[in-house]
């Protein structure tokens, strides 16, 4: 009996602290920032009123579709692009670095410590250090992309390469195969799903993050929501939000789709 | 003729995993190890294919040493011995055909194995060996979709595709139920008839050992204690066999 | 003996196989994604080269101020402690919109379950949290920020919005990857709806709930920067946007990428952390 008080007691106690961390977490940002909570609630609705009366895209807005269109084809073809460059890099850094498929210690580390570093690292440094150097051009947009998008992507591949078991290699090691057969037949086979599985993911990233990354180096449909926005043609400004929202959800659809297929 | 003498591991944690370990296997028949748990049983079949690299003694396959081959030359000796694992090892999103083919990797050259380009008579040697396992149907089957023994005998067909001298099996069984236990045994047995084969297993099951095996070694804490044939195997022996192992073993 | 075993394990679980003629759905799909992944990135890479400016040049000044940045960061207009302050701000939004979007994400996530809501519900739901999230944070903050002013509440109402479609999403696939019959046990002996939330459903989710919590403080934290670099809001994102694109000052913009690195690996380090806590409590 004493036990179940003793418990109940605990459990009573690890959830007051729990409440207290919370409120903690919650006092502390708010008196640093100050944030006015009914400005805040109010200008929910007056946003979304405002999206309505002023980014309906009208007639004027509709001769502008041509050019929101081409910005948004190239937006979607420099993302893949970065994605697909980066997923190739990425696949051999992980696979210098994912402890079944190598046995250097010194270079696991070296792989781990740069891929953690490049995912960490501000997007918003690459962008405006890239923009400073390759001026403003489709190029710098996708340098940025590339940058942003290695470090995730060896992460994630060298921990998918470490689910592999290190049975499945080994059956493959005792038929005398050499290490670059054992990759190209067993392991990449093995893990080729998952694989794909993250270059969709992070594509899909990509072109959702592509309209910063282009609103910060003035490339693709970042940047014409940028120039429409700031001149005041709204209507314009909506029909790229239109834009944007369909290519996402597009691709969301597909690239889930597909990754079904490919779980199979 | 694989003739072992005098091998002995030990491993880095001080644990001595096989002592003054020695015996000699013939063409064209099954040997079964058996013994308890931690024995060691693992421990030599691993360091048979050099898995595992015993620090002194000698493991002769026909007129090759084997213990302390360097790494290049060790691949071309491992040819010759092909292997099957409890947990079968299969590439699962491959065909069972494929996995089969991949027994052939250690013949081909870097770039035609890297990008699975096999040869005609590599296919058909392939489907062949699937249809002598009795799985001729289920060639472009996914692997991951057969079932336990099918995996098992997919597994045989890779290691039978390495046109081995020496087959070696790591608790082949263990996973499976009866009747793939048996469909499994048996093919292990014709196979070693058939090609003049080694096959050297593994066993927790010593009426599986009595049932199959030409050859029985009996392995307790790291050393031989029985090296004879099935007939031999009296209740006495078997008792010696599964002894608790004494203190001493351990260092 | 191997015939008459193999023939009666052919009529059992498995189907028997058309021999030669198994398609491989999945194999299929790879190839033909990674072959128009190749020609899209072809197609990028001989359109993408700007005609203005010398990639040489470029690539040198680049891996110039690259130096700059990582091996010479240095003060420059501001202060270390004005910095750290804004480093401060940026967390403290980041953590902020979290936890609201984590409270109000639960409370619709219940209505997004389609285990727990009514089918057209769950449907609605489902769709509009897409039509959110298909919209870009950024887009959210520049839009309030003109209704209720630049400032602080223009980017927490905008992170907030994001946060919440993220995660209603996510705590509704870890709602419906809770076995029906859980809950149902609790329904059985006649408990009222929110206590089987409460005994039922809290319990088995809560650790997926959390840690979907805190990649999205990541995912926040990285806006937060973002944001107050293109949007003006504040925090070190403004800092790392004036010392890169106004003053030209690498050094500074290597002190500030340094401070954020030294933030995210600590929140790696507490993920890990966090994650082997979770691991206990599953």
């Amino acid at each position: 009996m004493a036990e179940l008080t003793q418990f109940f007691n605990r459990q009573r106690w690890q959830r007051a602290a729990t409440l207290m961390m919370l409120a903690l977490l919650l006092v502390l940002p708010q008196w640093l920032l100050h944030v006015d909570f009914a400005d805040a609630l109010f200008g929910i609705g007056a946003g979304w009123q405002w999206l309505g009366k002023n980014f309906m895209p009208n007639q004027a807005a509709l001769g502008d579709l041509g050019e929101i269109l081409h910005q948004l084809g190239r937006t979607i073809v420099i993302a893949v692009a970065a994605t697909s460059i980066a997923g190739v890099v990425a696949l051999l850094l992980a696979l210098a670095g994912a402890k079944t498929t190598s046995r250097l210690p010194l270079v696991q580390m070296g792989v781990r410590l740069f891929a953690s570093c490049m995912r960490n690292i501000p997007f918003v440094a690459w962008a405006l250090v890239l923009l400073f150097s390759f001026k403003q051009n489709d190029f710098t947009g996708f340098l940025a992309l590339f940058l942003m998008t290695i470090g995730y992507l060896t992460r994630a591949f060298v921990e998918t390469l470490e689910e592999v078991p290190r049975g499945v290699i080994e059956a493959l090691e005792v038929t005398g195969a050499r290490y670059w057969q054992i990759i190209g037949q067993g392991v990449l086979p093995a893990v080729s799903a998952p694989l794909m599985s993250w270059l969709l993911y992070m594509i899909e990233n990509n072109i959702r993050d592509a309209t910063l990354v282009g609103m910060l180096t003035g490339t693709g449909i970042g940047f014409i929501f940028d120039l429409y926005f700031k001149s005041f043609r709204y209507p314009s400004a909506g029909l790229v939000v239109l834009a944007i929202i369909a290519v996402t959800i597009a691709i969301e659809l597909t690239s889930t789709k597909l990754r079904q297929v490919l779980a199979q | 003729m694989l003739t072992v003498s005098h091998l002995t591991k030990t491993y880095p944690n001080g644990k001595r995993g096989l002592i003054d370990v020695g015996f000699s296997i013939a063409p064209g028949s099954v040997t079964a190890i058996i013994g308890p748990s931690g024995a060691g049983k693992t421990t030599l079949l691993r360091s048979l294919n050099r898995l595992l690299t015993p620090e002194a003694g000698e493991i002769q396959l026909g007129n090759q040493e084997m213990r302390q081959l360097p790494p290049r030359a060790l691949r071309l000796v491992r040819r010759q011995i092909g292997m099957i694992f409890q947990d079968y090892n299969l590439i699962e999103p491959l065909s069972a055909l494929e996995n089969v083919l991949h027994g052939c990797l250690g013949r081909k050259s870097l770039a035609a194995g890297m990008l699975g380009l096999y040869t005609k008579e590599e296919k058909k040697q392939a489907l062949t060996l699937l249809e002598e396992v009795g799985l001729g149907d289920y060639a472009l089957q996914k692997a991951g979709s057969l079932s336990g023994g099918q995996k098992q005998r997919v597994g045989i067909a890779r290691a039978m595709m390495q046109a081995p001298q020496v087959i070696l099996c790591d608790e082949p069984i263990a996973s499976l139920d009866p009747a793939s236990t048996h469909t499994v045994m048996t093919l292990l047995k014709d196979l070693a008839i058939q090609h003049d084969l080694m096959v050297i297993i593994n066993l927790h099951q010593v009426d599986l050992a009595r049932e199959f095996a030409d050859h029985i070694l009996g392995v307790n804490a790291g050393r031989i204690v029985f090296d004879d044939g099935p007939a031999a195997l009296s209740d006495e022996a078997l008792a010696h066999i599964y002894a608790a192992p004494e203190e001493a073993a351990y260092g | 003996m191997i015939e008459t075993d193999i023939s009666s394990q052919r009529r059992a679980p498995h189907p028997p196989a058309a021999p030669h003629a198994i398609a491989n759905p999945a194999r299929k799909t790879t190839r033909i994604l990674l072959a128009s992944l190749a020609l899209i990135t072809l197609y990028a890479l001989a359109t993408i080269a700007p005609d203005n400016v010398d990639l040489g040049v470029a690539g040198k000044s680049f891996l110039h101020n690259l130096d700059l940045m990582f091996l010479h960061p240095h003060l420059g207009q501001d202060t270390l402690a004005q910095l750290v302050d804004a480093l401060a701000r940026s967390i403290a939004l980041a953590l902020l919109t979290t936890l609201i979007g984590a409270v109000i994400a639960f409370g619709l996530a219940l209505f997004t379950a389609r285990n727990l809501a009514p089918a057209p519900l769950a449907t609605a739901m489902r769709s509009l949290m897409a039509l959110i999230r298909a919209i870009p944070t950024i887009l959210w903050v520049l839009v309030y920020a003109t209704v209720i002013g630049l400032g602080t509440e223009a980017a927490v109402v905008g992170l907030s919005f994001h946060s919440v479609a993220y995660l209603v999403k996510a705590f509704a696939e870890s709602f419906e990857a809770v076995p029906q019959e859980k809950l149902d046990a609790l329904r059985v002996s006649g408990a009222r709806f929110g206590l089987v939330i409460r005994h039922a459903l809290w319990p088995s989710v809560r650790p997926s709930l959390l840690s979907w919590t805190f990649i999205r403080f990541e995912i926040n934290f990285t806006n937060a920067v973002a944001v107050g670099a293109a949007a003006g809001t504040g925090g070190i994102g403004y800092y790392l946007f004036m010392s890169s694109a106004f003053y030209f000052d690498f050094q500074e913009v290597g002190l500030i990428v340094y401070l954020v690195l030294a933030f995210a690996i600590l929140l790696e380090m507490i993920a890990v952390a966090l994650r082997k806590h979770l691991a206990k409590m599953v």
